[in-house]
């Protein structure tokens, strides 16, 4: 066997002893309930989606009649299109993973499961041992890619666990903005989404990641995520769930590795219905310089239940990182748990700090805008939107206000 | 256009306004003076229709309208505004889409107005800011102005202009609530108001009409509001009551 197979059965054989683990957190999900995804045809042109699909993309962020530097759109079991605009090609690659490892299987060795355990718990297990595709992105050495990447994942039968694994690499000097839409098409079925996504970010790239998530009220969701940092790396994640979901269970975690690293996470979370959603980023700050920031904003209505975590682990003195949950209930049947960590390893002079607060809209802001003319129910909206909006450092303005239009269109009928 | 009658209001079941009876006619600018905690701001609140300040009795007309029981926005959408004393924060929202809103609720279009609104007002530089977060005393007071006038009452209620305020920001206040209550027009003033004043700064730019002292809860005392605080200056509010008896 191959030295690449030799490492894929050794994966496989972690992954096969970690099928019954159970996740540290969040609610344990039934697998075998569910089926694998089918594959779908291919396409070759954006014309060819149906306008159902295309529904489904839109409202989780990706606006498939406006493609952007780099497509790929995956629906059930298969990468259906990828594409990268003419302007572009040369400068990024964007296809399927599978593909990927067929043309470049020194992904193997260097990216797949290096920076997430494939036995982190069933979820990884099964991600590797029921792989269903998932894109592979890599941005070239001192790239500029202006305009975002869209990369949509979606589902469109009953049922189904799909379980996808993206890489994305950005290259040193590399900058990038990808949205990642993920959906089902039928919004009331049930069924389960893996994601495992790797990120590695070379000597000064910048990465800003947007994803939005649009699932059913009946579906699982379980995000795996890891990104690794060199010298002078820029990342900053905003994940924005604004639709009830069953459960959602994501803590990803951000290695910077390189000096001066800086990493921000962004949650923007809407929870309604009997959505329990447990929410959280880890930070690892571990050479001089590095900094970062994990904020969120929860609103939680109806029955919903949702825990915010934060970690920060501090391994060297030069580091700075700020973690901040804030939330409002709107019902009384509602919870918002917020669980902030800070760590720090032999390095007294790091500065960590930590900023919680849950309660409800004041009152007195409610009636300040109703003495301006609003309805109640509009201040609330208008409020409620206004909780949601944070300022995200280094995102591109066009992408801020797409972020907050989405908030806006969601929000509207909040109460 | 606002007629005050017999009101009794409590908050949280105290009851701080024992029977104001009040009329403000159209194009005029009332003052209303009294120490600390009589319930000045009680009456403006009350007259906004804030929730928690309940009116237990007495009624309230707006150009002949009973509005005792209308909901706040709706008295607002009739003409009624106010600037309050203390701008809570209102995080999220930036003081241009504020802006935007009231003149979009109180349907005007013309966004150029807010602009120009806000040089008169020196709260350009606000604009991107959100309402009243990180505001000094001056920046709120003339935000709060500011919001006003592009609301662009019939009947404005101002909570002590000055409090807080250094003079050369008074003297930019001085001359919106000027504008607001169309202070230099002869014929043609509309715009009515009330205004809380403790120091007294601000009459020299409203020309108001007519003063009221509020003191445990009632009037006592109505008159030209010059002689009503030159009384109080030099006599304390203690002779307001003396007065009355």
């Amino acid at each position: 066997m191959s030295a690449v197979g030799d490492i894929l059965q050794t994966i496989k054989e972690k992954a096969e002893g970690a099928l019954a683990k159970k996740a540290a957190f969040g609610p344990d999900v039934d697998l075998s309930r569910f089926y694998e995804c089918s594959p779908q045809e291919r396409i070759e042109s954006l014309d060819e989606v149906s306008s159902q699909l295309k529904e489904a993309a839109l409202y989780a962020g990706v606006e498939l009649e406006n493609p952007g530097a780099g497509t790929y759109l995956q629906v059930d079991r298969s990468a259906v299109y990828e594409r990268v605009l003419k302007p572009f090609e040369g400068k990024l690659e964007i296809m399927s993973v599978r593909r990927a490892l067929e043309v470049y299987p020194e992904i193997v060795s260097k990216y797949w499961w290096k920076l997430i355990p494939v036995d982190t718990d069933k979820y990884t297990a099964f991600a590797e041992l029921c792989f269903t595709e998932g894109y592979f992105i890599r941005v070239f050495a001192h790239q500029k890619v202006d305009i975002p990447l869209q990369a949509c994942l979606l589902i469109s039968e009953k049922s189904r666990v799909q379980s996808v694994h993206n890489v994305v690499i950005l290259e040193e000097g590399a900058e990038a903005n990808i949205i990642t839409g993920c959906a089902s098409v039928k919004g009331s079925e049930e069924g389960v989404h893996i994601g495992v996504s790797e990120f590695y970010l070379e000597r000064g790239s910048r990465l800003t990641f947007t994803m939005i998530h649009n699932w059913g009220e009946q579906f699982h969701v379980r995000p795996r995520t890891a990104i690794r940092m060199e010298d002078d790396a820029f990342y900053s994640s905003t994940y924005v769930l604004m639709k009830p979901v069953a459960s959602l269970q994501t803590f990803p975690q951000a290695f910077l590795e390189g000096e001066n690293a800086n990493a921000q996470f962004q949650s923007i979370i809407f929870a309604k219905g009997h959505s329990h959603i447990d929410i959280g980023s880890t930070l690892l700050l571990k050479a001089a310089g590095c900094r970062g920031n994990s904020i969120s904003r929860v609103c939680a209505v109806d029955q919903a239940e949702v825990y915010t975590r934060g970690r920060l682990i501090s391994y060297h003195d030069d580091t700075q990182a700020h973690l901040e949950c804030k939330g409002i209930l709107f019902s009384p049947g509602a919870k918002i748990i917020s669980i902030p960590e800070l760590e720090v390893h032999g390095a007294p002079k790091a500065r960590l700090s930590h900023e919680a607060a849950v309660g409800p809209l004041e009152e007195e802001t409610i009636n300040y805008l109703r003495a301006r003319g609003l309805k109640k129910e509009e201040a609330l909206s208008l409020l409620t939107r206004g909780f949601l909006s944070i300022d995200i450092p280094g995102i591109p303005s066009l992408l801020k206000t797409y972020i907050e239009e989405i908030i806006k269109v969601t929000s509207r009928d909040i109460m | 256009m606002l007629h005050v009658e017999n009101l009794k209001v409590t908050v949280e079941d105290r009851l701080v306004l024992d029977g104001v009876t009040l009329e403000v006619r159209e194009g005029e600018v009332h003052v209303l003076l009294g120490p600390n905690g009589v319930g000045k701001t009680t009456l403006l609140m009350a007259i906004m229709g804030v929730p928690g300040y309940r009116i237990v009795s007495g009624r309230l007309f707006f150009n002949g309208e009973d509005i005792t029981n209308l909901d706040m926005e709706e008295r607002a959408k009739k003409g009624i505004g106010i600037a309050f004393q203390k701008m809570p924060p209102v995080r999220g929202i930036s003081l241009r889409t504020m802006g935007e809103i009231i003149l979009r609720t109180h349907g005007v279009d013309d966004l150029s107005l807010l602009e120009n609104a806000a040089h008169r007002l020196d709260c350009f530089y606000l604009l991107s800011r959100e309402v009243g977060v990180g505001f000094s005393g001056g920046e709120a007071k003339r935000a709060e102005i500011f919001q006003l006038l592009l609301q662009r009452p019939l009947f404005s209620m101002v909570d002590e202009p000055e409090s807080g305020v250094d003079l050369d920001n008074i003297a930019l206040v001085g001359k919106a609530l000027k504008e607001l209550f169309e202070r230099e027009q002869v014929r043609t003033k509309r715009r009515s108001g009330l205004v809380i004043t403790h120091t007294g700064y601000i009459l020299d730019y409203l020309n108001a009409d007519q003063g009221h002292v509020l003191m445990n809860g009632r009037i006592v005392c109505s008159g030209n509001p010059r002689d009503l605080f030159e009384d109080i200056r030099t006599k304390g509010y203690n002779e307001c009551l003396r007065c009355e008896r």
